[in-house]
This record gives structure tokens, sequence and C-alpha cells, in this order.
């Protein structure tokens, strides 16, 4: 029973962990909280659904096609809606951002506002019985996709020339714009790169959850919880941070009550900001003056 | 002396055609307010309009209500409180329809009841089903499908008709609805069969997996679980009870539709354990409820007609029984007095027939079940069946 519950909880952290990994990802490469970003996770499962059962494309094609049109719509937001207003007050972008969330979803219920539709798993097996554990493949390529964008974009971060420009950028725009580099290009490359991560995200969920109009937001919380409790702005902590809300979600469903299930993520916001406000992994911001 | 005349021949029109001067109601026209969740995440619900709508089309078309036709202005209330009360403001005082027959959303229903109350505008329900609606009571307020009272206890009287029944559990959502339902058939099973509900689980709205829920039902073993949930959390709930291995049948309420589940579980095995609330008389997808299909999509071609969409149709066939008692010089007080007097009304199309009186105006007292047997849909009195 237990090894079941982790289990069950390991891949519904690593949903959370996968969103909560675009929004730091975001959050270190241009500085900005992106309230928007379930419904740029929600396009993305939408876009796949169009280009694989409206459309008709193979799978493999929706999925590249749905990335691609993400990336493209998530660098228009960032030309047209965030790099007007992006040297003004912190609250206006993150007001645009939730903008963006209601233009996106707005538009899905017109298209779809009657239906709750169904996304075909990726790989259609019977569940998998490892002892008493029941995982589905749609499980375990969720929790497969979470880890390579964890490494993968912990590898850029970390070991790339580009990825460490791009964090001094976002540090230092000034001084990176003085030296010759071009930080907006890099903030709107980066707001592609982060819905593209939506809709790879988008794509691997929508299976377990469904496909409608409003199914980032709940996430979305969840995602905020995880960012919070891993520490804000650390890819390792987004990660641990929604690894282990989705543990602790069922573990304290299935031994205390099944009532605590949904409040978990926010107990987990309160408390960490109280007793460990910079997260598990975060480090206290010290400015040298 | 043309202005006195003027006023005269008003007068006496008005004195001989009382009817005309009735809001809504014209030489030749009836109007009727719709209103209901044809957008938004609650839109499911809403194709109960389209239900009530086509019924009126087609009364029309052979002819109408004492040579009058029904016209109807339809309203979008998005399932909001808010917009409901100014859609109901628009239909009663912009479009002055005589009757309102509207209402998905429990919430909505409640938030526009009382100043309908107070314009003595007949308020026919289309498909919410708080048994809180006609509690108090109220003389315009009609509700002519089964309540979630009646479901609740139709959901415990089929679990305790497999003979040997004696561990119910119930899995609900933690808001007003889920504890309603909840509190119904847990006194019902008390009080009608001296049992207690043997596990009571939470699963909340959004929820993406049930794996504790499931668990402990597996653990506890009961004989039947009642879900008291919404479509997208029970289609969830039969997935991962699928998953796991377990066959305990789950009974899903009267706002879940089988096809619905179907289609969001994606997996006919998962369905073998899965009955849910059903109004209707013909059974889903058969030939006998075709007609009602084939009323629906003569007027809505692109409408893809479900369990909702039949919803409303009985509660509108009382409506045109209703118009029809009441006679040629209609008025609201007539209209009511005449909805009163609906006793066993066979609409064809709900399992139960429909009966108001004076002081009880709930008027859908049972129902059935639903479930896939061969693949078909099959209705179900009691588990025997």
């Amino acid at each position: 029973m237990f090894a079941q519950l982790v289990a069950s909880g390991l891949v519904q952290g690593s949903i959370y962990a996968v969103i909560a990994l675009g929004m730091t990802v975001l959050f270190r490469s241009t500085g900005v909280v992106h309230f928007g970003y379930g419904a740029f996770f929600m396009a993305g499962a939408f876009a796949v659904y169009v280009f694989s059962q409206v459309v008709g494309m193979a799978f493999v094609l929706a999925f590249l096609a749905a990335v691609a049109v993400l990336v493209l719509v998530g660098m228009a937001f960032e030309r047209v809606l965030v790099r007007p207003i992006v040297h003004g007050p912190h609250v206006t972008v993150a007001m645009m951002t939730v903008a963006m969330s209601y233009l996106l979803t707005g538009v899905a219920r017109f298209f779809w506002g009657q239906e709750v539709l169904r996304m075909p798993p990726i790989v259609d097996v019977p569940p998998i019985f490892v002892g008493s554990i029941v995982l589905t493949a749609q499980d375990l390529l969720i929790i497969a996709g979470c880890m390579a964008l964890v490494v993968a974009f912990f590898l850029f971060f970390a070991r790339t020339k580009l990825g460490k420009l791009m964090q001094a950028a976002s540090q230092v725009p000034r001084g990176a714009a003085l030296v010759g580099i071009n930080v907006p290009g890099f903030h709107m490359a980066m707001w592609g790169v982060v819905a593209g991560i939506a809709a790879v995200a988008g794509t691997l969920v929508a299976p377990v959850t469904m496909l409608y109009p409003d199914m980032g937001a709940h996430l979305l919380i969840k995602a905020f919880a995880a960012m919070t409790f891993g520490g804000f702005g650390n890819l390792g902590g987004a990660v641990l941070g929604g690894l282990l809300i989705g543990l602790a979600e069922q573990l304290a469903g299935f031994y205390i009550s099944t009532a605590l299930i949904d409040i978990f993520a926010y107990l987990v916001i309160i408390v960490v900001l109280i007793v460990l406000p910079n997260g598990i992994l975060g480090k206290k911001e010290a400015t040298r003056v | 002396m043309k202005r006195m005349t003027a006023i005269l021949a008003a007068a006496l029109v008005a004195v001989a055609n009382p009817a005309f001067a009735e809001p809504g109601v014209g030489e030749d026209t009836i109007r009727i307010g719709i209103f209901a969740p044809l957008t938004g995440s609650a839109s499911i619900f809403g194709r109960a309009a389209f239900g009530a709508e086509a019924v009126y089309n087609e009364v029309n078309e052979k002819g109408g209500i004492h040579g009058r036709k029904i016209e109807v202005v339809r309203e979008d209330d998005g399932c909001d409180a808010a917009r409901a009360i100014s859609a109901v403001r628009k239909l009663t005082a912009q479009d002055d329809v005589f009757l309102i027959h509207g209402g998905v959303c429990s919430g909505t229903v409640m938030a526009v009841r009382d100043d309908l109350e107070r314009q003595n505008v007949p308020f026919v329900i289309l498909g919410a089903a708080s048994a809180g609606i006609v509690k108090p009571f109220k003389k315009n307020l009609f509700q002519p499908i089964p309540n979630s009272d009646v479901v609740a206890t139709q959901m415990v009287d089929f679990a305790m008709s497999k003979p040997g029944t004696a561990k119910i559990a119930l899995i609900s959502h933690t808001d007003e609805w889920g504890e309603t339902n909840s509190r119904v058939a847990t006194e019902h099973l008390k009080k009608a069969y001296g049992l207690d509900i043997s596990l009571k689980l939470a699963l909340e709205r959004s929820t993406t997996d049930a794996t504790p829920q499931i668990l402990q039902l597996r653990n506890a073993q009961p004989d039947f679980v009642l879900a008291m949930l919404y479509p997208a959390e029970t289609a969830l709930l039969v997935r991962d009870a699928h998953k796991f291995g377990m066959t305990t049948p789950i009974l899903g309420n009267f706002g879940v539709s089988l096809e619905d589940t179907r289609d969001r579980v994606g997996d006919m095995a998962a369905m073998a354990n899965f009955y849910t609330f059903y109004a209707y008389e013909p059974a889903l997808s058969s030939a006998e409820i075709e007609p009602w299909t084939k009323m629906i999509t003569k007027y809505f071609p692109d409408h893809r007609a479900d369990t909702f969409s039949y919803e409303a149709m009985g509660g509108a066939l009382a409506v045109i029984e209703a118009l029809k008692q009441a006679g040629p010089d209609l008025t609201r007080d007539k209209f009511i007095a005449a909805m009163e007097s609906i006793k066993d009304f066979q609409s064809g199309i709900l399992n139960t027939p429909i009966t108001f009186s004076a002081d009880d105006h709930a008027g859908v007292n049972g129902g059935a079940m639903i479930a896939y047997r061969d693949g078909k849909p099959t209705v179900l009195k009691t588990w025997s069946e």
C-alpha cells in the first residue's frame, strides 16, 4: 500500500514539478513570475489535441507542431504584450500574465466551451504491475519526461555559456546590454522556450487530467506551492517541491484524511512562507552595496 | 373627440380580450424565457435548454396552443449567479416574457427565485436539481425533474435492492452540493434500512488522481460506492477504480451521464461496474429515444444530444399541458393553477410521472439507474432487473 502511494505520489508530483519547472526557468531567465502559465499549459494540450485528433496528424508530428506553435505564441506574447511594459513595476507585468491567462482560456472556451475532451494516452497499453504497484505507461512517461526536462535545463543553466549568459542578463540587464548582449532577444527566446515546455507538459499530463479550458488553473496553484516549497527560482527546488507535495498529498490523503489532499498545497505555502521563507533549496538573497 | 374615441376603443379591446394585458401574451404568441449555461465549464448541463426549446418548436409546428405560437427568448447565464440575475431581469423587463423555463445550476436559481416570486412570474426549473430550490415553498416555482433528495434516495434504494448488501461507502465533494446529497443518502440509509455509511471519503473538484480514495475503498471492501461527484471526478474515480482492479459497483449521481463518463474514461471495460441515476423512460441509444433525439436535432442540427439534452423535455411538455388547461384567456395565475392541477402526467420521456399540487411543487418523485449491459445502456429500477 505504502509503495503504491509513493509511486502515485511521484507521478502526481512530477506533474506539479514539470509546470513549476517552466515557471522557474522563466523566472530565472527574465525575472517574471508567470501567473498565466497554467493557461499556456492548457493551450499546449489543446494544440496537441487539435493537430492529432482534428487535423489527423501522426502523434509525433502533432506534438512537434504543438511545441512549435506554443514557442511562437510565447515569443509573440513577450514581444507584443510584455516588452512594452517590462520596465514598469513588477506588478504590471504580473497582471499582464494574468490577462494572458484569461485571453487563452477565453479562446479555448469559445471553441470548446461545452466539452471536456478525452486525450488518448501517448502509449495505449495495459497497466504495468511491479509487485503490488500498479502504474500506467502514461505514469512512467510523465516521470521520465519530467526528469529529462530537469536534467536538460540543469545542464543548460549550469554547464553552457548561453545558460550562464541568460542568468547574468536577467540579474543585471543594463550591464548585459552595455556589453552588447541583446537582452530583449534573450527574453523573447526564453518566453518561447517556457511556452514550449508548457506544450510538453500539456501533452504528458492531458491524458490523465482530460482536456478542458480551465485545466491549468488548478495545477498552477500546485506548481506555485512546489516553487515556494523548493525555493523560488531554484530548478532543483521546483522539482523537489513538486515531488514532495505529490507524495505528501497521497500519504496524507490515505493515512489522515482524503479531505486534506486538496488543501495540502495551500498549507505548504503558508507554512513555508512562515517557517522557511526561502524554501528547502532556496538561498537568502544578499545584495552587495 | 378623436382622442376620446381612441381611448374608449383601447379600453374596450382590453376588456373584451384581457389576455392581451398579460405580460408576454400576444394575440398569436406566448413568450417564454429560457436561461441556462450555454458556454463555460457547466455548459454540458445547459444542453437541457435545447431539448425544451425543441419541444416548444414542435408544438408550434403542430399549430401552437389556442392559436398562439410559443416564442422562446434564450439567455446564457454561464452558471454564474450575477449573470443569471442580469439575464432574468432582461427576460422580464425588456423581453416581457410570460414565464421562465430556466436554471440548470442551483446557485443561479437561488439567486433569481425571490425576484421572480415578487413579480409573480411563473418559474419552471430547467435542470437544477437541488431539493432546496422548492424549500421554502414558492407559489410560482415548479421543479419538474427529480431533485437531489429523490436522487440520493434512489441511489440508496438501488444499492439495497441487491440481496446481502450490508456495507455502503460514500465519496463526495466537500461543497454544499456534495454534503447535502451525502446527508440525504446517509439519513435515508439509516431510516429505511438501519445502516450507517461504512466509509466516507472526500474527492475534491479538479483533482487529477484518486489513488488514496481507491486504496481505502479496496481495503474497506464495501458492497457499493455512492459517488456524490460531478462528471469529471466521477470519470476519474471510475478510471482509477479500474486501474487498481476494484470491482465494487460505483453509483453515480443525476448530473453524471453514462455516455459522457464512457467518453471521458475511454475504456468500456472500466464501465462494467458503473451505474448512474437515470430519469428517462427510454434507454440511451435505444430506438425508443430516437424520436426525442430527432426532435432536438431537427431544430438544432449541430447539437450532439446526450443525457442532459432530454432533461427539460418532460418539464416543457408539462408547461404545454398547463398552457392548454389554462385556456385561451391566459393569465399567470391561471397558468400556475393549471400547473398545480397536473397529476400523474406521463411525459413519455421521464420514467416517473409529473405531479404537482397546491402545496408541493417538486414534481418528480422517482427514477432509475442506467448501466451498460452487453455494451448497451440498460435502464434498471432495481439491482435484480
